[in-house]
């Protein structure tokens, strides 16, 4: 047998349980299937630990043994694939949204994507914001060079549109003390994600601002994210939108258009 | 040893000359390591929980060690790593590259652990000889592997890979065994050593590791050491562990849990390490349930009491203070 072969057995035991195919090969103890059950142990105590590390917020939100179950599940059907742990993990909001708690609770797919979002953007660095000069200078290119530019955006943000109050929960959970009750009714929040150097926040915006900056953020230029505001808000406008995203010191630099574009 | 367990005995290969020295230390950061730390206290493994208030506060820690798998998807605690590392000496011990894989190192991730060695210049790198990858997958734990020629030309493969990817010299660890493969054809030290042979590259001596798996495979830790080339050894680690039942009454397994502190039988074998391959860097490690930095930095005194009486009685002790 091959060493790729025997390192597939060994992997289908600690990801599957299927031990069967590798413990006749292996030695060590008076049960060698014992021993493996060593690294089958840590194999899923480990991943689920980073989990529950990772999905604070929603723990408090549904309580823990539902998520060690959800997450006992998702490390079987989905191990990590890189080796950075922090990064494991991304496509588990949309596990528990598939689980009966997941289908009794419609927010907890939004609420634990925030969660996870919030993880991430903490993490990032700030850069140093586009000072007034980026800003001035945007005002002297010509306007259709200007609705041509693109805008580079902090790292650390995130938009998420969610069809109930889920900062309101998030605030909740930040917070010292905890209500007895709360009731959630259904809510379109548009909500700003944000983050840097261990700290992290959420801002609700306008339907408009919205729109506008999540498409900057996915590198629309200028003209096209004002063109989203307008869709979702006639009042939306975007002098003042640049403004209070400038002001934020959410963006880092301007890319003008280049020629082909502009033309 | 106390489990009884029926393994490969070193003592068959006891006869045979054990090879020691014939890796001259010419890296340049071995050589800083060992001129920063020649006088230096033992070093403690920085884990992100304690990595604010090490930043602010500076604690006398001689080194510190960092698991690159940590910091590089983290480019806030790489910030923060990077001002340490104009403080101290740190070493990169990797988790994730997995020389022993079958299928091939990642070379995602070791371009990214080398963008990260490119920002704090470490005076070591290290990782394990074990396999964690699996095509598409990452298995979160340092799996055992057979000792044979297949698996000897995978590792001298990877290892040179590895260290040409990096550009340094890359040590590696003797893994903390539960199960071995009825195919393997080598004992852990003659692997070992083959595999420094074949490649140049160093061993980091875990030793809290040797201690375990010669418990848990049936063989004498001393005899262990003895084997390996000790020219090659340039790092040492002590981490805790933890006794469990294995399976009927009496019969136990040691667990390498790095949940608590060092235990007495692994200072012990450390000092007779110490006495084998002379001054290392020696490294606490502590990575479930975190104490504070402080009783981190205990385990390091105590690692150090070991040190110094060794070079007093140019022995190891008989009994070590917790």
């Amino acid at each position: 047998m091959s060493l790729a072969e025997l390192q597939q057995r060994f992997r289908d035991a600690l990801v599957t349980g299927d031990a069967g195919r590798v413990a006749s090969l292996l030695v060590g103890g008076l049960d060698p299937r014992a021993r493996l059950a060593i690294h089958q142990r840590h194999y899923e105590a480990s991943l689920v630990r980073a989990l529950l590390d990772r999905f604070r917020a929603t723990q408090w939100l549904v309580g823990s043994e539902p998520v060690i179950e959800a997450a006992r599940d998702y490390v079987r059907s989905r191990p990590p694939n890189a080796p950075c742990i922090a990064e494991f993990g991304e496509g588990f909001a949309a596990h528990l949204a598939a689980t009966p708690m997941g289908r009794r609770i419609p927010y907890l797919r939004e609420f634990a994507d925030c969660d996870w979002h919030l993880g991430r953007v903490a993490i990032s660095v700030d850069q140093a914001p586009a000072g007034a000069d980026a800003r001035a200078a945007l005002r002297e290119i010509p306007a259709a060079a200007v609705a041509s530019a693109r805008l580079v955006l902090q790292v650390g943000v995130h938009y998420l549109q969610a069809a109930w109050p889920i900062d309101t929960l998030m605030a909740l959970f930040a917070g010292e003390q905890t209500p007895d009750h709360v009731v959630v009714e259904p809510a379109t929040v548009y909500l700003e994600v944000r983050g840097s150097r261990g700290a992290c926040w959420i801002t609700r915006l306008e339907a408009g601002d919205f729109a506008f900056r999540e498409a900057l953020h996915a590198g629309l230029r200028l003209a096209e994210a004002a063109d989203r505001g307008w869709a979702v808000c006639d009042t939306f406008d975007p002098g003042r939108a640049l403004t209070a995203l400038w002001a934020a010191g959410l963006v880092t630099a301007v890319v003008p258009a280049s020629l082909e574009e502009v033309s | 040893m106390r489990s009884g367990v029926a393994a490969p005995a070193l003592a068959e290969h006891e006869g045979q000359p054990v090879r020691t020295g014939e890796r001259p230390v010419t890296s340049a950061g071995l050589a800083r390591l060992i001129g920063v730390l020649s006088l230096s206290p033992s070093g403690v493994g920085l884990r992100l929980p304690h990595l604010e208030e090490v930043v602010a506060s500076r604690p006398p820690a001689g080194w510190l060690e960092i698991h690159p798998e940590n910091f590089v998807a983290n480019p806030h605690a790489t910030e923060l790593l990077v001002d340490l590392a104009s403080d101290y000496p740190i070493s990169v011990h990797t988790v994730g590259v997995s020389v022993g894989s079958a299928h091939g190192v990642d070379r995602t991730h070791l371009i990214r652990v080398r963008r990260l060695i490119d920002l704090i210049n470490p005076v070591l790198v290290s990782g394990h000889v074990a396999w964690s990858t699996h095509p598409g997958e990452y298995l979160n734990d340092l799996l055992p592997l057979p000792y044979d020629e297949e698996t000897l030309a995978v590792l001298v493969r990877h290892v040179d890979e590895v260290q040409e990817g990096l550009g340094r010299p890359y040590l590696v660890e003797n893994p903390a065994r539960y199960v071995g493969f009825g195919r393997s054809t080598m004992n852990e030290a003659q692997f070992l050593t083959e595999l420094v042979d074949l490649t140049g590259c160093r061993l980091l001596c875990d030793v809290s590791n040797v201690c375990l798996s010669a418990h848990n495979m049936g063989y004498d830790a001393r005899a262990y050491l003895d084997a390996l080339p000790g020219g090659a050894v340039a790092e040492l680690h002590l981490g805790g562990f933890s006794i469990e039942d294995d399976g009927r009454p009496g019969s136990t397994v040691i667990v390498d849990t790095h949940g608590s502190a060092i235990d007495d039988a692994a200072l012990e074998l450390y000092g007779y390490a110490l006495g084998r391959f002379g001054w290392q860097p020696t490294l606490i490690e502590w990575d479930n349930d975190i104490p504070s930095f402080t009783a981190l930095l205990e385990q390091a005194a105590r690692a150090d009491a070991v040190a110094a009486m060794c070079r007093e009685t140019k022995k190891g002790p008989s009994r070590v203070a917790r």
